[in-house]
């Protein structure tokens, strides 16, 4: 291993650490106590909150805005891909991936980086985007961004290993200061809904008399 | 508005930093500013003003908690829009938390993350309630429930005199040994009502009263404490909330009934069923249903025979976001409905999509926002008109209000009824 991997390790340490400061606080703080008389089935709610109700034909947020849910959704894919390859890069240098497969997974990953360009774009040409956002927002995007970018060229020229690493380590060390932690608070929240909308018999939906 | 004093932030900022359970962390940390529930909001549908995206409304509680409860906005506030408690947030969070949103909760269904939004803005509110700054037009409507017993200050001799009047109207249809009994003791049901029925609409209350004639109830009225409402879910104020739960709860006890029955009110039904046993920190001793459930198992016991060829007309349901998205009867407001009317129809969007009166969130009490609140409810008017009904039936007596104001300006030319209404039409009495 060279300098900048373990830089990068110790990166994803301190990631670690303070993710995992962020989810035993919420263990620790619990979830909600309901005194009143529960009226529905609260697993079942909960698969449900995890599952259909994150369909796109459920949530006006997808399916009215089908371009940026789209987007968002391969830009996901695309910091997922990415996450993985970071790890798999530990073990095995991108230079000893047959070319078809350097070639294909880094045009994949660039697709996704371009979608998330895109809604840096939106974020910073429509007014409403731009009123709702702070720098945050921005840097969370521009580094998620830089990071497929950087997956998908070092995929392709070993050469760039420092700046990629580099790169990885930044992205770590912020993670746990700004939105990008959403990818715990997500689940939470996700359970929160399940657990009011369950509670009360409203999820899963209820058949339409 | 006056300025704030240290005192007043330090109030609000403890109520922040106290965390009975880790739904508020979790909502205030969830939002990724995706700007997605614009167009679930029916503020910014109707307005297409910014500030009304139900994520500005979390930024604001939100950018708080940053400034007040994390490292990251402590150091570097500009980085993550930490923002003081200041006079012109505190001015900022009254017009979006109280005078844009009514809390109906539709965005958060729709969010692309689950925030839930409402539950934000309520705690909002809490922080503006902690500070002495709820408008004073709805802590008037908290204060008259507190010092008179009802939210609109009623006195206890109109209300007799209105009762004694629905119950002779009720006797001129039914019989002699039709009653609204009031104040008395070991019945099954204490029924309640929203203090705009004797106000307003008092042959909601004739209507109620002849299915409990026709399913030959054992139930009582109080004179005392009838009023369903707890605008103490609105106002932000936990602690006054609780004070008229309370009295609820323990004329249940008074009076020796065995069920609260909850009058056709949303939030009120909202606050006494869902709410009011964590405001009083004990489970309730009774059971406590709506008076849509308890109409429907007598229809479905045969309790009550209902013939819905008496309702002919062409009749839609407005959906109460708080019984329907926050309070689970989507089926049983449709079982109601669909059992007492020959032709229904639904509107679009409907059930857990619903949109929201707009009156809801305590709108119809705070009339400095008057003008927002009838603008926003011109989707609500859009969507009855696109029906073609003829009748809107909504067992929610402030959608009643609502609705009959969005009757008025946008020339819908419906009637509107309460549910115990379209089935006290429907009813078929025993000839016995
Ligand atoms: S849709 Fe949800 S996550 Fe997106 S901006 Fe609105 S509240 Fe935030
Ligand atoms: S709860 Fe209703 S009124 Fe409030 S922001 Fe959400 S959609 Fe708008």
């Amino acid at each position: 291993m060279i300098w900048y991997q373990y830089l990068s390790l110790g990166a994803l340490a301190v990631f670690l650490i303070a993710m995992l400061w962020h989810f035993i606080r919420l263990i620790k703080e619990g979830k909600p106590k309901d005194l009143s008389t529960k009226s529905g089935n609260l697993p079942k709610a909960e698969v449900y909150a995890y599952t259909i109700a994150m369909m796109p034909n459920h949530k006006e947020s997808a399916y009215l805005h089908l371009p940026s849910f789209t987007a968002g959704i391969f830009f996901h894919i695309g910091i997922f891909l990415s996450i993985l390859l970071f790890f798999v890069f530990f073990f095995i240098s991108p230079t000893l991936f047959p070319q078809w497969l350097q070639m294909v997974l880094a045009l994949c990953i660039g697709i996704c980086g371009l979608c998330g360009f895109g809604l840096f774009i939106k974020r910073m040409i429509v007014k409403k985007m731009r009123e709702l956002s702070h720098l945050d927002d921005f840097l969370s995007n521009f580094f998620t961004t830089l990071f497929q970018f950087f997956t998908a060229i070092y995929l392709i020229a070993g050469s760039f290993a420092p700046i990629y690493y580099i790169l990885v380590t930044i992205l770590l060390l912020y993670i746990p200061m700004g939105k990008l932690k959403h990818m715990l608070y997500f689940f939470a929240a996700r359970f929160h809904l399940g657990y009011f909308y369950g509670w009360r018999n409203s999820w899963p939906p209820q058949k339409n008399y | 508005m006056e300025k704030l004093t240290k005192e007043q932030i330090d109030k609000a900022i403890a109520l922040l930093k106290m965390r009975p359970d880790s739904k508020l962390e979790t909502h205030l940390n969830a939002c990724v500013h995706c700007g997605l529930c614009a167009s679930s909001c029916m503020y910014y549908k109707a307005m297409k003003e910014n500030k009304f995206i139900p994520a500005r409304k979390v930024e604001l509680v939100a950018s708080l908690y940053r400034r007040y409860c994390t490292l990251t906005g402590r150091v570097a506030p500009f980085l993550v829009n930490a923002r003081e408690l200041d006079d012109q947030m505190a001015e900022e969070m009254i017009d979006s938390l109280f005078g844009a949103c009514t809390m109906c909760g539709r965005c958060v269904k729709h969010c692309s993350i689950g925030v839930d939004i409402a539950y934000i803005v309520h705690f909002g509110r809490r922080m503006l309630a902690a500070m002495g700054l709820v408008p004073k037009t709805l802590q008037a409507t908290v204060d008259a429930a507190l010092t008179t017993g009802n939210n609109m200050g009623i006195e206890t001799s109109d209300f007799v005199d209105t009762i004694q009047w629905m119950e002779e109207e009720l006797q001129d249809e039914c019989g002699e040994d039709a009653r609204i009994p009031l104040d008395e003791t070991d019945k099954d049901i204490l029924y309640t009502l929203n203090p705009r029925e004797p106000k307003f609409f008092p042959l909601s209350i004739a209507a109620i009263a002849k299915i409990f004639y026709a399913a030959k109830e054992s139930w009582t009225i109080s004179t005392h404490m009838y009023d369903v409402t707890n605008y103490g879910l609105f106002n932000g104020n936990n602690e006054q909330a609780g004070q008229i739960a309370k009295r609820l709860h323990d004329e249940v006890i008074i009076k020796r009934c065995k069920r609260l029955v909850l009058g056709e009110c949303g939030h009120g039904s909202r606050a006494n069923r869902w709410e009011a046993p964590n405001y009083l920190q004990q489970p309730y001793e009774f059971e406590t249903i709506t008076a849509v459930e308890l109409i429907n198992n007598y229809i479905r016991t045969g309790r009550i025979k209902i013939d819905k060829s008496l309702n002919q007309e062409l009749v839609t349901l407005h959906d109460p976001c708080n019984l329907v998205r926050n309070g689970g009867l989507l089926s049983e407001l449709r079982f109601a409905v669909k059992s007492a009317v020959s032709n229904f129809v639904e509107m679009t969007p409907h059930g857990m999509d619903n949109f929201c009166c707009g009156g809801g969130g305590g709108q119809l009490a705070m009339s400095e926002y008057n003008e927002r609140r009838i603008k926003i409810g011109e989707i609500k008017a859009d969507q009855i008109r696109k029906t073609g009904a003829k009748v809107v039936v909504t067992p929610c007596h402030n959608c009643v209000d609502q609705l009959s104001q969005l009757n008025q300006v946008y020339h819908l030319n419906v009637k509107i009824k309460t549910i115990a209404e379209i089935v006290a039409d429907a009813l078929v009495l025993d000839k016995e």
